[in-house]
């Protein structure tokens, strides 16, 4: 055996093998014969007696005694059980031996020991550079997942506290509410008693005409027995005594009050007190129907749900500012947020928009004062091939409108602007340009807001900072008359849609003064979906609506639904059901002062609503009434 | 350093080279915009912007000493935008602080009424804007190939 060779030996056994060593070393010693020894070929070793091995041998040679931990080193060491049993049959060592073998473990072979090493947590290695690359992407997608849930989390937060601001208006209402039927039934007691007096007085007077001789017999006694005066004295009696019954039957629950008392305490606390202020002024002066909030109310949320399907579906969840391109309208649309950042990655999209639209392309009025956003939609919107021109304000955009009523197709229109904001902006223009879609570009898309842009005759929302996509998504809703193969669009409305559509912008007389149902209204039908069950509530709601169109025939049809198809397809896109079915028509008048009815009319259950708006945010509502009170000088 | 345009290596070059400053599929999008590679969109886009919030930080920086919050959350209302539509995130972020405690509110939406605390968060905040801005506009030279002087 050549020397450098040993030594080298030596050299890597002090390193690695001291178990093995251990092991041989163990092996050697003859006094273990019964219990641990070679075996007969000397290329493996038995351990005989598992019990007295763990006990006694264990602890002297390996500091422990844990056959297991002894096991498992063997194994590390590539060692193998030498299973018996499955090969033969038989069991030279008897049944609880256990036989261990590795090949170069060897009686003969001390030399050889070196050779046997841990084995190499080598596999790792390369399997480790094979991840590297799916990591970053698992990062990538985890990062994503992550800020989606933050989005959402965020705007589960905001929904809670819109949640909270609307009870807050709610307990507010119902406490007002409380006091105004306490002054009521107080006032009917009162009334009572003064009744009680006159009827008293009188059946008095008659019985001291009719009966002026006997007249100590007392009042009370006298129309019972006499028969001929009840007629006029007697029978209002019962009717004042149930009325009282009645009133004083009628005890408030007391624990529910408290409870009630408690939160409106809290929230004055909290919060400010003028909604309570506004909300009983608003009680207190119709006197008269008191109950009717009361049982209008139910009747007139579902209104509120009616137009923005989205408002609970589609904005509420993600109204947050740092989402990008929420999809207002369509419930469908939603996943947006979630596949917007691979969708972004798909280009290829672009061919596709080319040849988007007809033979005439889509003229597009951007209005916005940002710089670095106008210059992005522009591009956005000449990208899909659409001929842009902006203005910076609102003031710019009716400028353009009065110079040229029918010059666009569609206008984009920002909210918060110098010298006239969007919605001012909004509603002078529909007084010369009816139809034509406005679509609002805001971070404003609080449910509150949403629903003064659609007031104010706004026909959608594009969520701030908006995407091509999401202006894309908005062309096509609402120009879809225009596409050159509308039917992408898929949706059950798209019948109506070209139908609506098929006049094209040019002569909007042919509805009259219902213009607004045109293409534009209709799309807001479509883009309330599924919601077409709610408008049942509709006409029962909007006295507004029957008003206007005088339209007898409105309230004896039950289902609107119903008329909306018989209507519709005949052309009358516009009758009593169109309007009714489709609320942005009527949330959308080519006037302003046409307006107030719609926000007047529907009973006081919608006034504190309007109030919390305006409490909200008074910077806008300020801005509504002109440039001149606008110190947004930019 | 090249930039020529692989699309599938193209998010996660950015990923590791914008960091957090940029959410990438909002500025990716901007940069699709770009013909062949050229950035002749982008560029002058994103530099226009930075003239932008420089001009905005001026203002600012007055308005802060004049103690007009109104004019705080506008100006911030006005940065946001913006920033929001290229996708800077954390310009975006301190743009609404910023116009958050303008209006007196924190950036949950709660009232804040001690005007000292708003100016004291909005002036945090500008200071952290400017910072930010810088960082920025260095790491988008270099994705530009442009220069630093």
């Amino acid at each position: 055996m050549p020397p450098d060779l040993d030594a080298a030996a030596a050299q890597a056994g002090n390193n690695s093998s001291d178990f093995v060593r251990k092991l041989y070393k163990m092996l050697e010693d003859p006094s273990y014969n019964s219990v641990v020894r070679w075996s007969a070929d000397g290329d493996s070793f038995v351990v005989l007696e598992n019990e007295k091995f763990t006990k006694t041998i264990l602890p002297k040679h390996f500091k422990h005694s844990n056959f297991a931990s002894f096991v498992r080193q063997l194994n590390k060491y590539d060692f193998h059980k030498v299973r018996h049993n499955e090969e033969s049959g038989d069991t030279p060592y008897g049944r609880d031996a256990w036989e261990f073998r590795h090949p170069e473990f060897r009686a003969d072979r001390k030399d050889n020991l070196d050779n046997i090493r841990r084995k190499a947590p080598a596999p790792r290695k390369p399997t480790q550079a094979e991840d590297a690359f799916p990591a970053t992407q698992q990062i990538v997608v985890l990062s994503e997942s992550l800020a989606a849930t933050q989005h959402q989390i965020q705007a589960l937060q905001e929904q809670y506290f819109e949640l909270a601001q609307t009870n807050k208006v709610l307990v507010n209402e119902v406490v007002s509410l409380q006091k105004m039927v306490r002054a009521q039934s107080q006032v009917s007691n009162e009334l009572i008693t003064h009744l009680n007096n006159i009827e008293d007085r009188r059946r008095n007077s008659r019985h001291s005409n009719h009966s002026s001789h006997s007249s100590h017999s007392g009042p009370s006694f006298h129309p019972s027995t006499l028969g001929l005066l009840p007629d006029g004295a007697d029978e209002p009696a019962p009717e004042l005594r149930r009325a009282r019954e009645i009133l004083n039957g009628v005890s408030p629950d007391s624990q529910a009050d408290r409870d009630l008392e408690r939160l409106s305490v809290a929230y004055h606390q909290n919060g400010s007190p003028s909604d309570s202020a506004t909300s009983s002024v608003m009680f207190t002066q119709p006197g008269a129907p008191p109950q009717m909030p009361l049982v209008h109310d139910p009747i007139n949320d579902p209104r509120h749900m009616v137009y923005p399907v989205g408002q609970t579906t589609g904005i509420d969840p993600f109204h947050s500012d740092h989402i990008h391109n929420i999809p207002y309208s369509r419930p469908l649309s939603n996943p947006n947020i979630m596949t917007e950042a691979p969708s972004q990655s798909s280009p290829p999209a672009k061919e596709q928009f080319v040849s988007l639209w007809g033979s005439k392309k889509p003229k597009i009025l951007l209005v916005e004062d940002d710089k670095t956003c106008a210059r992005i939609g522009s591009k956005f919107l000449s990208n899909v091939d659409c001929s842009v021109e902006t203005a910076r304000n609102g003031l710019e955009a009716v400028d353009k409108i009065n110079h040229e009523s029918d010059r666009f197709d569609l206008i984009f229109m920002d909210i918060i602007m110098p010298h006239l904001d969007g919605v001012s902006a909004t509603a002078m223009i529909r007084m010369v340009a009816p139809r034509i879609p406005i679509i609002a570009m805001t971070s404003n898309i609080r449910q509150e807001d949403i629903q003064t842009y659609f007031q104010y005759g706004m026909n959608d929302v594009l969520a701030k900072p908006f995407t091509r996509d999401g202006m894309v998504r908005i062309l096509k809703k609402h120009l879809s008359y225009m596409l050159k193969d509308p039917q992408p669009i898929g949706l059950g409305a798209d019948d109506t849609n070209q139908t609506a559509g098929a006049p094209g912008p040019g002569p909007p007389n042919s509805a009259g003064g219902y213009g607004g149902s045109g293409p534009a209204g209709v799309a807001m039908a479509t883009m309330a979906g599924g919601g077409q069950v709610k408008f049942e509530q509709t006409p029962i709601q909007s006295p507004a609506t029957t008003s206007s169109w005088h339209s007898p025939s409105q309230m004896p049809h039950t289902s609107p639904t119903l008329d909306s198809s018989g209507y519709m397809s005949a052309q009358i896109g516009s009758g009593p059901g169109g309007i009714v079915l489709t609320p942005g028509g009527t949330q959308r008048p080519p006037y302003a002062n046409q307006v107030v009815p719609q926000v007047g009319t529907p009973t006081l259950g919608r006034m504190p609503d309007g109030m919390g708006l305006g409490d909200d945010r008074p910077e806008k509502r300020q801005r509504l009434y002109g440039p001149s009170q606008g110190q947004y000088v930019q | 350093m090249s930039h020529t345009y692989d699309r599938d290596g193209e998010d996660s070059f950015n990923m590791a080279y914008f960091g957090d400053h940029v959410h990438l599929a909002t500025f990716n999008q901007i940069l699709e915009m770009d013909e062949d590679g050229e950035h002749d969109f982008s560029e002058p886009l994103v530099f226009n912007f930075f003239e932008q919030a420089d001009e905005t930080f001026e203002n600012m920086d007055v308005a802060l000493a004049a103690e007009d919050l109104d004019e705080l959350s506008k100006l911030g209302h006005f940065l946001k935008g913006s920033s929001a539509t290229l996708g800077f995130t954390k310009i975006k972020d301190s743009c609404q602080v910023i116009q958050q405690y303008g209006h007196k509110q924190t950036v949950e939406g709660t009232a804040e009424p001690d005007k000292a605390v708003c100016l004291g968060k909005i002036k945090e905040a500008i200071n952290t804007l400017k910072t930010d801005k810088i960082d920025l506009e260095k790491t988008i030279k270099k994705f530009f190939g442009i220069e630093d002087k």
